[in-house]
């Protein structure tokens, strides 16, 4: 009887996680190992050859211009990732420990509702020659000319991605910042806390999950983009994403194109990997005793 | 007297708009007492814990801590601690950084810490749990550990907010002793919020009675048991009959109450002659008797009745009697020799005449 109970709830357990695996099994886990063992193959004007060759790994990394290229996307990432944890952290705090609505939240939430290409060419207008910001200033007789650096620069990449990266920052940061519930504040400020130590001592350890996740979400979405930096980025901002669509999309070599994607992914969890580390330098980490 | 109060409330008053939780309070909390604020959910009890404590501030009136008025201080700032209705011991840290929390905030040296987080945790008999984190804990081990927190700062008061209120009846009664045993080897002042009687009576000095934002009645808990001065804290405190009348008249020491079966005498004065007013009788203050063996023997102070039901409670027995004005308990330990009432039996209440408290309101 018991056991029946127990086997009952193994397959209705296993019954709900089927479609979201299957799913991914499909969608995702057989593209990524097709896409793994393309990158061994070679590709000859836009025919892809079988073969078990590490040419396109070696191509990339003996390539300077890979590094440069990986090291811009990954200072896009970096940048966005860290100004939208900055500047989230704080709404988050407002939304969670100040108000009661969701007014604010909602908010940030609705430039969601706008599509990623509108806002992209929004900021356009507003950085570019004759946008906004230019003619405001001109105006003003603060500069003669246009400043040019405004638009196609790694900075209106970086303004834009974290524009459109910010409300999910929020999302990931209000809903961790909610389980460090209010009482737990009280406790710390009870036992002697400033508002500095509350926030250092608690605040931060409780809600370390959903701060290394709020960034590294960020920060590999951004690192990875290539519509942003394509349309904004100019010719300094070219990046490794971009490259890697290009031999999708124009070159037509796949091989390459998903060797690179690999070795971008590698560097993504070399980045996780260190920055989960700093963080424990930084003594932030939960689950640290600090007694012998 | 001796000391002088460890914490004193002047007037104090806390409202949200136009709704007043806290009214007019007045309270002096002596030294190393443990005092018991008591009242049902709503009476203000907790408000006027946070008040002390700094997490609220009141609309007027002042709160003072060995004589200095904190009203204006941080809870940070002010020299006591809390034990919190869940606990809230950090998740993040284990038994003995929880317990150290506050002796680090106050720069203590390593050797220090390592020594007064030991003692107090062997003091909550969990020596052996420091390693422990916080999930691997039951809810009365995190209630010792949240204790400790609380209690290795030595703060001049302890305030406990409904800190049994989690736990199940073996182990809150368990608690509570443990609570004591810890009063009496630390000396610490304990205010201690409860809405539960039985907490309050087990573990208090002295008990206030809050209700509606004010305060009841204060005593020790045997006055508040025996000579409750409203009908709510009658009511509150245990069980009690409560018998209706108006007084027909008044004579020396004694006043006669018409209860609407007969007339009752009570060892009360001055309460005029017409007054609607209520006598409360506790349970065990009755006595039980068959009405055919003690018929025409009493004039006052008796109704007759038919028994109801025969509740056996373990150590006690409890009986409802159904009477033409009102159902009366009556309450006796189990007689050694079995219980020889039953229902259906036809049965007369009477009580002695300074038994019954006369209540005006």
């Amino acid at each position: 009887m018991a056991a029946d109970a127990v086997d009952r709830k193994k397959i209705v357990g296993a019954a709900l996680a089927a479609p979201t695996f299957l799913f991914l099994l499909v969608f995702f886990l057989i593209p990524t190992g097709l896409l793994f063992v393309y990158s061994f193959w070679l590709a000859k004007s836009f025919a892809l050859i079988p073969a078990l060759s590490l040419d396109n790994y070696t191509r990339a990394l003996s390539s300077w211009g890979f590094y440069a290229l990986t090291l811009s996307g990954l200072k896009n990432g970096f940048w966005t990732a860290a100004f939208s944890v900055v500047l989230s952290f704080p709404a988050a705090y407002y939304i969670v420990y100040r108000t009661r609505g969701n007014l604010l939240f909602y908010i940030i939430l609705v430039s969601w509702f706008s599509s990623y290409l509108v806002r992209i060419y929004a900021w356009r207008v507003i950085l570019g020659s004759n946008g906004l910001i230019n003619t405001t200033l001109i105006q003003l007789g603060l500069i003669s000319q246009p400043l040019e650096i405004l638009l196609f620069s790694p900075f209106a990449t970086i303004l834009t991605l974290v524009h459109i990266m910010l409300p999910f920052t929020l999302l990931l940061l209000v809903s961790s910042l909610r389980d460090v519930k209010a009482e737990y504040i009280e406790a710390a400020k009870d036992l002697g806390a400033s508002q500095f130590e509350v926030f250092r001592k608690v605040i931060l350890p409780m809600s370390y999950k959903g701060l290394v996740g709020a960034f590294m979400f960020t920060f590999v979405l951004a690192a990875g983009d290539y519509v942003t930096p394509q349309f904004l980025g100019g010719r300094d901002g070219m990046t490794t994403g971009i490259m890697i669509s290009n031999q999708f999309r124009s070159s037509g070599n796949w091989p390459f194109g998903a060797a690179m994607a690999f070795l971008l992914l590698a560097t993504f969890l070399v980045v996780y990997f260190l920055f989960v580390q700093l963080l424990n330098l930084l003594k932030l980490a939960p689950g640290r005793r600090f007694h012998d | 007297m001796t000391t002088p109060p460890i914490v004193e409330l002047y007037g104090v008053t806390k409202s949200f708009g136009a709704f007043t939780v806290l009214n007019d309070i007045d309270l002096k909390i002596a030294d190393g007492e443990i005092l018991t604020l008591l009242g049902p959910s709503g009476c203000g009890k907790t408000t006027l814990m946070r008040i002390v404590a700094g997490f609220e501030q009141s609309t007027h009136g002042r709160v003072l801590l060995r004589g200095v008025d904190v009203s204006n201080q941080p809870p940070e700032r002010r020299p006591v601690n809390m034990v919190f209705q869940r606990y809230a011991l950090f998740p993040h840290l284990d038994v003995f950084d929880n317990v150290a929390f506050g002796l680090r905030l106050k720069k203590k040296s390593k050797s220090e810490i390592k020594k007064t987080v030991t003692h107090m945790l062997e003091l909550v008999q969990l020596g052996e749990y420091a390693n422990r984190w916080i999930t691997e804990l039951s809810g009365g081990q995190a209630q010792r550990v949240a204790l400790a927190r609380a209690l290795v700062n030595e703060p001049s008061v302890l305030l406990l907010d409904e800190p049994l209120a989690a736990l199940d009846l073996k182990i809150r009664h368990h608690m509570l002793a443990e609570l004591k045993r810890i009063h009496v080897e630390t000396g610490t002042t304990f205010i201690y919020v409860t809405h539960d009687q039985d907490e309050a009576t087990i573990l208090s000095d002295r008990i206030v009675l809050m209700n509606k934002g004010a305060i009841e009645q204060i005593g020790t808990p045997e006055e508040m048991y025996a000579r409750p001065q409203s009908l709510f804290c009658a009511k509150f405190l245990g069980e009690t009959n409560i018998l209706s009348g108006s007084v027909i008249s008044a004579e020396g020491d004694t006043t006669y109450v018409d209860i609407g079966a007969g007339a009752a005498k009570v060892a009360m004065n001055g309460v005029p002659v017409g007054s609607q007013v209520s006598l409360a009788v506790r349970p065990e203050a009755i006595r039980l008797d068959k009405v055919r063996e003690v018929a025409g023997k009493e004039n006052f102070n008796f109704v007759d009745g038919v028994i109801q039901d025969v509740v056996f409670m373990g150590s006690r027995v409890v009986y409802n009697i159904r009477t033409p004005i009102n159902l009366i308990k009556y309450q006796e330990t189990r007689p050694v020799h079995g219980i020889s009432l039953e229902r259906g039996d036809e049965v007369r209440a009477s009580w002695a005449a300074d038994a019954a408290v006369l209540l005006t309101h």
